[in-house]
């Protein structure tokens, strides 16, 4: 399917390429990919990535390759998951290792909710943290998100659910209030 | 990518691997079937292989089609091209669900796939891999025309390169009707019995 590209003021979020690969196998070695299944060899992350484009034909929905605008430089993968034996469809944020720290994923993560909302409809939506993931805690609070029960999966073990503000919530409180 | 091309044949229609399609494909490769390309897999591996083989065409522009009857549109295994990091050249790939293997699907869609990829894509060679226990897939690897090439990289050592015959050979040769006699003898049988064999 024809993946959206969505823009903010300083991200592109677009549809995986082939020379996302080289980003996705350093993402995937690295210790940062432990709180999201890492790490993985070469071959996996192939894999991650071939997925990462299919899951766009299988939900109608994904997640982008997160580019900077000025550099042209992939940050991080972003956008909603929703895989067989997921509870709900999420909203993910993976920041590439040395792109932490810029509010880059509360500013993907909200683009990516407001497509979720806006153009696909959604009345709700969760992002799935592991507890020692504190920085992405962080990014679900800045988003205004509430801790909501926890999730055990087969392969990526125990999570913390974060529910999302609703589109109402969003409403009421304001969209810049999350922004 | 953004569409997969579609492909006809006598018997069979070759579309792009879509959502309905899903449960089929979990039931070959949570299955012990799939116990010569990778699995038996979990539900959640399961739907993220598929996943990478719709995304696969997105990737490297060719890919694995889903397997149709032309008429009754069931499905009845998936046939391309796959080319993961690991893997030294592209392949032609096949897998046939359990229940409808016999027939002579692979075969036909496999040989329309590779001819595909050498007419629209100018592929100069192919080759497949195959586990050395896998007796049914050497079998039809042989069938299209392929042979060992124990020069070739494998992807780890654990399986075997066949080679596929090269586009010239495949161009109005005997092999190429012989491989399309064959496809013609499953769709239309030459010697149809009637009735009942008794002795």
């Amino acid at each position: 399917m024809l993946i959206p590209t969505l823009h903010t003021p300083r991200l592109t979020l677009r549809a995986p390429v082939e020379s996302d690969f080289a980003p996705f196998v350093a993402f995937y070695a690295s210790d940062r990919s432990k709180f999201v299944g890492g790490p993985l060899g070469r071959e996996a992350s192939w894999r991650m990535l071939a997925m990462e484009a299919g899951h766009w034909t299988l939900r109608g929905y994904g997640r982008w390759i997160v580019e900077e605008n000025e550099t042209k430089t992939p940050v991080g993968l972003i956008g909603l998951f929703n895989p067989e034996g997921w509870p709900e469809a999420e909203i993910g944020w993976d920041l590439f290792e040395g792109f932490e720290g810029r509010g880059y994923a509360t500013e993907a993560g909200a683009a990516a909710r407001s497509f979720a909302y806006d153009t696909l409809g959604w009345t709700t939506a969760i992002s799935l943290v592991k507890p020692d993931n504190t920085g992405s805690a962080r990014v679900a609070e800045r988003l205004g998100c509430r801790h909501d029960g926890d999730f055990t999966h087969e392969r990526h073990g125990f999570m913390h659910v974060w529910r999302h503000p609703s589109p109402e919530d969003l409403a009421e409180g304001g969209m810049e209030a999350y922004a | 990518m953004s569409q997969i091309p579609t492909i006809e044949t006598t018997r069979l229609s070759l579309r792009g691997p879509e959502p309905q399609d899903y449960p089929d494909f979990k039931a070959t490769f949570t299955s012990y079937r799939a116990r010569f390309m990778g699995g038996p897999l979990n539900a959640y591996e399961s739907w993220m292989l598929y996943a990478a083989e719709i995304g696969h065409w997105d990737i490297r522009g060719f890919g694995m089609w889903m397997v149709h009857d032309r008429v009754t549109d069931e499905t009845y295994g998936m046939v391309g091209g796959w080319q993961p990091a690991k893997w030294p050249e592209r392949e032609i790939a096949w897998v046939i669900w359990p229940d409808k293997a016999g027939r002579g699907y692979a075969l036909e869609a496999a040989h329309a796939a590779r001819s595909y990829f050498y007419r629209q894509q100018n592929w100069e060679t192919a080759v497949s891999y195959i586990d050395p226990k896998n007796l049914d897939s050497i079998r039809l690897a042989e069938r299209l025309g392929a042979q060992r090439d124990d020069s070739a990289a494998s992807i780890d050592g654990n399986d075997v390169v066949y080679r596929h015959p090269s586009p010239a050979a495949l161009s109005g040769t005997q092999l190429a009707h012989g491989i399309e006699m064959e496809i013609g003898h499953y769709a239309d049988p030459l010697f149809k019995p009637e009735g009942w064999a008794i002795d």
